[in-house]
């Protein structure tokens, strides 16, 4: 069994004034981004946590969406109800929320890579404050929140007296070489909360990543050489449209030579390297 | 009779030189359909799956299909069949072009082949029957000099197929080679060489109407007008040699014989880089629209043909990034006439000996284009390590000892063309379990890993289901026959294949009776390996590629365990109706129509590797 990802989606997103989960991610969704990221850094499947009957936004088929019956109980609850659900898939898991604009991958590795037997929680410590809804979770925790939910808590916060919780400095989070490369300003737990936030983060430049194109689509796509071409770009599909390629049912992408995929919802980070290939590849 | 067919195989006998026609029911017909199917069925019917691969009494057979000579693109093709002298069990191999057409048209839908000439001969074929000549100063040609000489000899409408000096000398891996395109894989050459039978030419004598002519025309219209759109382009534009880079950025490129999966100079041997600065010309097989052959200048001003898998196995899998000694390389496997990805695969496995002290050929190491044309040289002249080289990657350690069989990349003796096993979890059970043994032509599953439909390094069922379709469809498209390069054009295979055959035969077929025919097929084969001496644990990978973590450009680990390998090949035996000794329901076996009854499981597990492991008649009929 893999590592988990689970999105908390709930919550009444006031002062935003519309569902985070849906605000525009460079043509795609905040959301999508969110869970796209989450696929790229764990093993196991992907869990979204909604309240009963809310609308979520598009996701991949093997995205699991599963309903936190009881509203108004706060993050500690749609906690339970993920762990519940992650039980099945794996015995880690990372939780966040959906409003983490800039959440990265390495981040995501950085955290699952802190556990170890005696772990149940690796808490991130970062900017000054905890950060429970970035953070690993053991899922065998969910009857132990669901029992102090059950005792009247609320806040994670809660749960980290009562098991083995390991905090995680910036300094700790950074001594990852890979982490501190990507995300040395530890922005993956910059959260967004009301329009301004949202507006600012959306400004930011999309990433840059390296295109390289081969076989038929490097006529199309303008084959580079050995270093491939750097264009901005927040999604594969956009990676893609950079080069003038289509991600038709003839294409498909690796990112960093390892997982394919024909999703050009994909988010991309700085650095990636982006390869499209002959979906006709093979003998 | 249905159309496109002739109802009967001719039957030589080498041994007194004449042949005699043997019937093919139009039920067994419609049962193999042809080329690798009918092919299988032969050989259960006129051979002892368990004799000598080399010995007289082996069966070679040449078998065409229905749709040869309709004009449907890429029909011209021909299967080869007989058990492997590499391997112990059945190989089937494809060419192409006009032997093919010409083959067909001597009124048989196959030519088998058994007994041994007393003498060096070539086997005529036409109008006035079979014959045996004198192969004359042919013997020891290579097999496109033999070709062009019994071309002149014998003059127009003659075409042939041949062995070339590996053949001859039975070197496990040889090919029979037609036009400069090889039925390469398991040894068939060494099969032809050890019935001292330099060639077969045939000449055609008669014709074969399609039941459905109309029907026929505007299908092959169709398909080739669909066989120049986009499913086709990286063939006619750059050759397969275009999966070189791409599969190094994906980690899927054996290098040093499968200890990494990515090439630092692989930029250098690509497609991309090269086909501006060598290609010459594309050519193509007869009847064919797409063209995939593409040609390169050499340094020495002559050309090769240029592929993957011959500059994967000549070029990654042995460190080599000179391109001139890669194109070099390719030029002298077809002089020899052998197997370019065995050739590279058991050369890389004297590499790794050498490196490790286990072979004493300090002049052998990776990256070096000199040694690996010294090694073929000495493949070729049977001298230095070339008789130790000449048994494939698995004899050869087994007859080294010590530590020399871990470095041996093969499954049941057949070396691994071009896709890491570790990055490609469908491709890695299709390699396991496939009769022929390490082969992507037979098992098309990297497919479905290089789809984005399914992650390529977390192998499960949904692995198992898409190797299984890729193996079915390449059953029925090789024994159709048509070229797989065509495979992405149709978009509901089975039903769009059964249109065809409709059209040509004038049976009533669907989609879900060649859906039927194809699991025979699979099945055909895996009993004809099990009366040669199958046993469960021949459906592996080697220890190279299996609890061996890999170590990827994106810094993940990538692993295929033993636990998972066993689950998926597991799986796929259960999908396959067979129980753990490979043995189907009796049901299933009735309905393949063989005379020999059901075999036995093997009563004790052979090593592996071993010297000879599948050599040593085993005779276990079930009484």
């Amino acid at each position: 069994m893999g590592d988990v990802g689970i999105v908390l989606v709930g919550g009444r997103s006031s002062r935003m004034g519309a569902p985070k989960a849906g605000l525009e991610w460079h043509g795609s969704t905040l959301l999508r981004r969110t869970v796209g990221v989450l696929r790229r850094a764990v093993d196991g499947p992907v869990i979204i946590v909604r309240a009963p009957d809310q609308a979520v936004p598009e996701t991949p088929d093997d995205v699991l969406i599963v309903d936190d019956d009881q509203e108004g109980l706060g993050p500690l609850q749609g906690l339970a109800v993920g762990l519940e659900a992650a039980a099945a898939h794996g015995e880690m898991a990372f939780v966040c929320s959906t409003d983490l604009p800039f959440l990265h991958p390495a981040y995501i590795r950085k955290v699952l890579a802190c556990f170890d037997e005696d772990t149940d929680v690796v808490l991130p410590m970062v900017h000054g404050h905890r950060q429970p809804l970035a953070a690993g979770y053991r899922t065998a925790l969910a009857p132990q929140v669901q029992r102090l939910l059950t005792e009247g808590a609320r806040k994670p916060a809660m749960l980290f007296d009562v098991v083995r919780t390991r905090r995680l400095d910036e300094d700790a989070l950074l001594s990852d070489p890979a982490l501190a490369a990507a995300d040395p300003g530890l922005r993956s737990v910059l959260n967004i909360n009301d329009p301004d936030d949202y507006a600012r983060a959306r400004a930011t430049a999309p990433p840059t990543v390296d295109v390289r194109c081969f076989g038929t689509l490097a006529r199309s796509g303008g084959y580079d050489g050995h270093d491939g071409r750097p264009v901005a770009a927040a999604t594969l599909e956009g990676a893609a449209r950079a080069v003038g390629i289509s991600l038709d049912q003839h294409v498909v992408a690796a990112l960093n030579g390892d997982r394919i995929t024909r999703d050009g919802h994909t988010p991309l980070m700085d650095g990636d390297r982006v390869s499209l290939l002959s979906a006709d590849a093979g003998g | 009779m249905a159309g496109g067919s002739f109802g009967q195989a001719l039957v030589i006998d080498l041994d007194v030189g004449g042949g005699d026609p043997l019937p093919l029911s139009d039920d067994v017909l419609r049962r193999y359909l042809g080329g690798v199917g009918l092919g299988t069925w032969l050989l259960h019917e006129l051979s002892d799956p368990a004799a000598d691969p080399l010995a007289p009494e082996a069966v070679l057979a040449f078998v065409f299909s229905p749709l040869v000579g309709t004009p449907l693109t890429t029909s011209a093709k021909f299967a080869v069949v007989a058990r492997s002298p590499l391997t112990g069990m059945l190989t089937d191999a494809l060419a192409s072009s006009h032997f093919a057409i010409a083959g067909k048209l001597t009124g048989h839908d196959a030519i088998a082949i058994r007994g041994q000439c007393d003498h060096p001969s070539v086997l005529l074929i036409d109008g006035d029957g079979a014959r045996l000549i004198d192969a004359g100063e042919t013997w020891g040609m290579s097999a496109a000099a033999a070709e062009a000489h019994l071309s002149a000899q014998l003059g127009p409408g003659w075409r042939i197929a041949s062995i070339g000096p590996a053949g001859e000398a039975q070197v496990r891996y040889a090919t029979v080679s037609h036009d400069g395109r090889h039925a390469g894989r398991g040894g068939l050459g060494a099969v032809m060489g050890a019935k001292r039978l330099k060639a077969v030419a045939v000449k055609a004598c008669t014709k074969v109407p399609s039941a459905d002519p109309a029907a026929v025309l505007a299908a092959a219209r169709d398909l080739r007008a669909r066989s120049f759109g986009p499913a086709t382009a990286k063939y006619r534009e750059l050759g397969t040699l275009s999966n070189l880079l791409a599969f190094n950025a994906i980690n899927t490129l054996p290098t040093n014989n499968f200890t990494t999966s990515t090439f630092a100079d692989a930029p250098k041997l690509a497609a991309e880089e090269l086909h501006d600065l060598r290609s010459v010309t594309r050519n193509s097989c007869a009847s064919c629209a797409i063209g995939c052959e593409h040609i390169y200048a050499t340094k020495d001003g002559g050309s090769a043909r240029v592929e993957y898998e011959n500059v994967f196995a000549l070029g990654p899998l042995c460190g080599v990034s000179d391109p001139d000694a890669v194109l070099a390389a390719s030029v002298r496997c077809d002089d020899l006439g052998i197997d370019t990805i065995s050739a590279g695969g058991t050369i890389a496995w004297a590499m790794s000996c050498a490196e490790a002290g286990l072979l004493d050929a300090p002049w052998l190491r990776f990256g070096d284009g000199t040694a690996l044309l010294r090694a073929l040289d000495e493949i070729g002249s049977g001298t230095g390590i070339g008789p130790l080289l000449r048994q494939g990657s698995r004899r050869a350690a087994a007859e080294l000892g010590g530590d020399a069989p871990s470095h041996a990349v093969h499954v049941k003796g057949l070396e691994l063309p071009g896709y890491e096993p570790r990055t490609l979890h469908a491709m890695a059970l299709g390699l396991a379990v496939n009769a022929r043994g390490a082969d992507h032509n037979r098992s098309g599953a990297y497919e479905a890993d290089l789809s984005g439909e399914l992650d390529r390094f977390d192998g499960g069922d949904a692995h198992v289901a898409a190797a299984i379709v890729t193996e079915d469809r390449a059953a029925v498209m090789d024994s159709m026959i048509l070229c797989k390069f065509l495979r992405g054009v149709f978009d509901d295979p089975f039903e769009e294949w059964a249109g065809l055959l409709s059209g040509v035969t004038g049976w009533d077929l669907d989609g879900a009776e060649l859906a039927r025919t194809a699991e025979r097929i699979v099945l055909a084969k895996r009993m004809f390996n099990l009366r040669a001496g199958w046993t469960p644990e021949d459906d592996w990978l080697p220890p190279r590629l299996v609890d061996n973590p890999l170590e990827l450009s994106s810094g993940r680990v990538a692993e295929l365990s033993s636990a998972r390998l066993r689950a998926m090949v597991d799986a796929y035996h259960v999908a396959r109706g067979l129980d753990p000794d490979g043995l189907p329901d009796p049901a299933a076996y009735a309905d393949l129509q063989l005379t020999a009854p059901l075999p036995d499981p093997a009563p004790d597990p052979l090593p592996d590797p071993a010297p000879d492991p599948h050599l040593s008649p085993r005779p276990k009929v079930r009484s």
